[in-house]
């Protein structure tokens, strides 16, 4: 009755706060004895208040809020005379109708694909490769995605725009020396998809260091006997992987897909602070869009709708990888 | 083992893809000024100085986003910690109705996609005259981290054994002082580790501090950091000196918990 858990015990990493997934619901509660009194039975209620009314307050109300705000139409002149006027889906409409909706979100789900397959297939590379390392070797690598990992993220995109200086970066400046002149002056900001890609290698670059440490300690689980036995099979390095390694750290791999996926849709700050969504709007994502719409323009019911449509996207994305792991751990939640 | 050489060729490439944005950082922030600017192949600095991190550190509004940016962010996760131990201590330590819901709650709360609430977060904060204030930044960033270091220190406190507790008490300690003098020390390591993560959620949140704020005297370091092309013009060597002195709090409170993290991800996840 008083097992102690310890697999829950768990702080986990990353620049931003990860939810610990899959959840272990179950479990935890201490049987007390009872003991009677109106305080003691109302103590864990005292407790909890506080949270509850949080959450509630700054969390489950601006959800609310989202979805109400999305059904009114609420512009500037409406905000500041206090109005209120619904207007029913006539912002679904209009956002659903506009053509560049449909270029920023099929651009969005783009971007996200590719940053998170490439971080994600980089950082399993990586995880696999730290293993073959010599100790100094991997330690050197540690490090150095420790450094990466923790660099703020307005610093690290402030670092990422220098170097790709137009005139004066690094990058540029080292190409022309090894021969390619047609870099001598190259914009690297000129057009929307070398932008995001440019934004892309940076959200991968402080992304890897949390896939690759992570993956790394699933790796780390393996037992290692059963490396030795594939050896003496004679199995290839992919045979290996496929039979040992994969069926080991697929759950994981699956969770920090998803997390990752989650993270990189609704990216703001790097995209806003390379071009702040241009050259000419070729580098909005969804998140750059609802901005734009809501606060610069101050159409807050059409960002609403926009902020709507991206959580039914993000909730499709969650409801998907729940059902996944509901299947793979066969209701073992 | 020519194998092994290999993958060591590869790990130490790999090691210099992620370092040298750090490097030209720092090497960038070191240069004299007038050398940063240059078409000279430059990838190793010929002569160092200190200039830029006064030049930085001098520029108008640093400062007062330093102090806005610590203010803010510890304020914010000093409630997250104080409001999730007590949720943690509730959740983990008593049984009474409703409990699952909250944990499910708690669980849902932390998946929350908060840069979808921007626009009704605006709303709300102008409603109640917190526009152009810090404390609406110090209630987003303790609403984003809340549930998250409720989560997490639970997990610590369910690693606790309760006969600690329990014995405690039979010596006649009270419920307050069994877990005050032993649940609490007991909790340190576990409280260090979360309240750097909320740190550096805040530390480093843009999106909010971007809208919620609008004058320059209350702006947080990212955002004051985001104009620097105002602050420092075409000035790199100072604005990478800025760029090293964002960095260092949050590497320093990085190091500090650099191995629970990786063990933390790991012993929530790997059990199917």
């Amino acid at each position: 009755m008083t097992a102690v858990k310890t697999t829950e015990t768990a702080a986990p990493a990353g620049g931003k706060t990860p939810p610990a997934l899959p959840p272990a619901v179950t479990g935890g509660a201490r049987k007390r004895r009872r003991r009677g009194g109106a305080f003691d039975r109302a103590l864990p209620y005292l407790l909890l208040a506080p949270a509850l009314i949080a959450i509630l307050w700054l969390i489950g109300f601006p959800v609310v809020s989202v979805f109400v705000t999305s059904f009114r139409k609420l512009n500037l002149g409406e905000l500041v005379r206090g109005e209120i006027v619904w207007t029913g889906l006539d912002n679904y409409v209009a956002v659903l109708q506009d053509e560049r909706f449909w270029t920023v979100t099929l651009r969005t789900v783009v971007f996200t694909v590719a940053v998170v397959g490439v971080s994600v297939g980089a950082g399993l590379m990586i995880a696999l490769l730290m293993r073959k390392l010599s100790g100094w070797v991997r330690v050197a690598l540690q490090v150095t995605m420790l450094c990466a990992w923790a660099m703020p993220i307005l610093a690290s995109a402030t670092v990422y725009i220098w170097m790709f200086d137009q005139n004066y970066g690094i990058l540029n400046k080292t190409l022309v020396q090894l021969g390619f002149e047609q870099f001598n002056g190259h914009s690297w900001f000129g057009s929307g998809t070398s932008t995001l890609a440019v934004v892309g290698l940076l959200i991968v670059w402080q992304a890897i260091p949390f896939l690759a440490f992570s993956l790394y300690a699933g790796v780390l689980g393996v037992p290692r006997d059963l490396y030795e036995a594939a050896g003496i099979d004679g199995a290839t390095a992919w045979q290996t992987f496929r039979a040992v390694t994969w069926p080991e750290i697929k759950s994981l791999l699956m969770m920090v897909t998803f997390l990752s996926t989650l993270w990189d849709f609704k990216v703001f700050a790097q995209i806003w602070v390379f071009k702040e969504g241009g050259p000419s709007g070729e580098s909005t994502t969804l998140a750059v869009m609802q901005y734009l719409e809501g606060i610069a323009k101050s159409h807050f019911g059409v960002a609403a709708a926009i902020s709507v449509l991206m959580m039914i996207i993000l909730g499709l994305i969650t409801f998907q990888y729940l059902r996944k792991l509901l299947q793979t751990e066969e209701g073992k939640i | 083992m020519l194998k092994k050489s290999a993958a060591n060729v590869a790990g130490l490439v790999l090691a210099l893809f992620f370092l040298f944005p750090t490097y030209w950082m720092i090497t960038s922030a070191l240069k004299p000024k007038g050398s940063t600017i240059t078409s000279d192949y430059d990838l190793v600095p010929f002569s160092v100085t200190m200039s830029n991190f006064v030049t930085a550190w001098t520029k108008p509004g640093f400062l007062s986003s330093l102090g806005n940016s610590l203010m803010v962010t510890l304020t914010a996760v000093l409630a997250s910690i104080i409001v999730g131990i007590t949720a943690a201590v509730a959740m983990s330590r008593f049984s009474f109705r409703g409990r699952k819901s909250f944990v499910l709650l708690m669980l849902v709360a932390q998946m929350a996609p908060f840069e979808a609430l921007l626009i009704p977060m605006f709303l709300m904060m102008r409603d109640l005259q917190l526009y152009e204030h810090l404390t609406s930044l110090v209630l987003v960033y303790f609403a984003v981290t809340l549930p998250f270091c409720a989560w997490t220190l639970r997990g610590f406190v369910n690693g606790i054994p309760i006969e600690l507790e329990e014995a405690a008490m039979v010596d006649g300690c009270g419920r307050w002082g069994a877990f005050q003098k032993v649940t609490l020390p007991l909790l340190g390591p576990g409280l260090v580790a979360t309240s750097v993560f909320a740190f550096i959620t805040a530390w480093n949140e843009f999106l909010f501090a971007k809208v919620l704020i609008r004058s320059q005297d209350r702006e947080t370091l990212p955002v004051w950091l985001s104009g620097f092309q105002t602050a420092f013009g075409t000035d790199w060597g100072g604005a990478m000196a800025a760029s090293v002195l964002f960095t260092v709090p949050a590497l320093v409170f990085f190091l500090i918990v650099q191995r629970k993290m990786v063990a933390g991800v790991t012993a929530g996840a790997v059990k199917g």
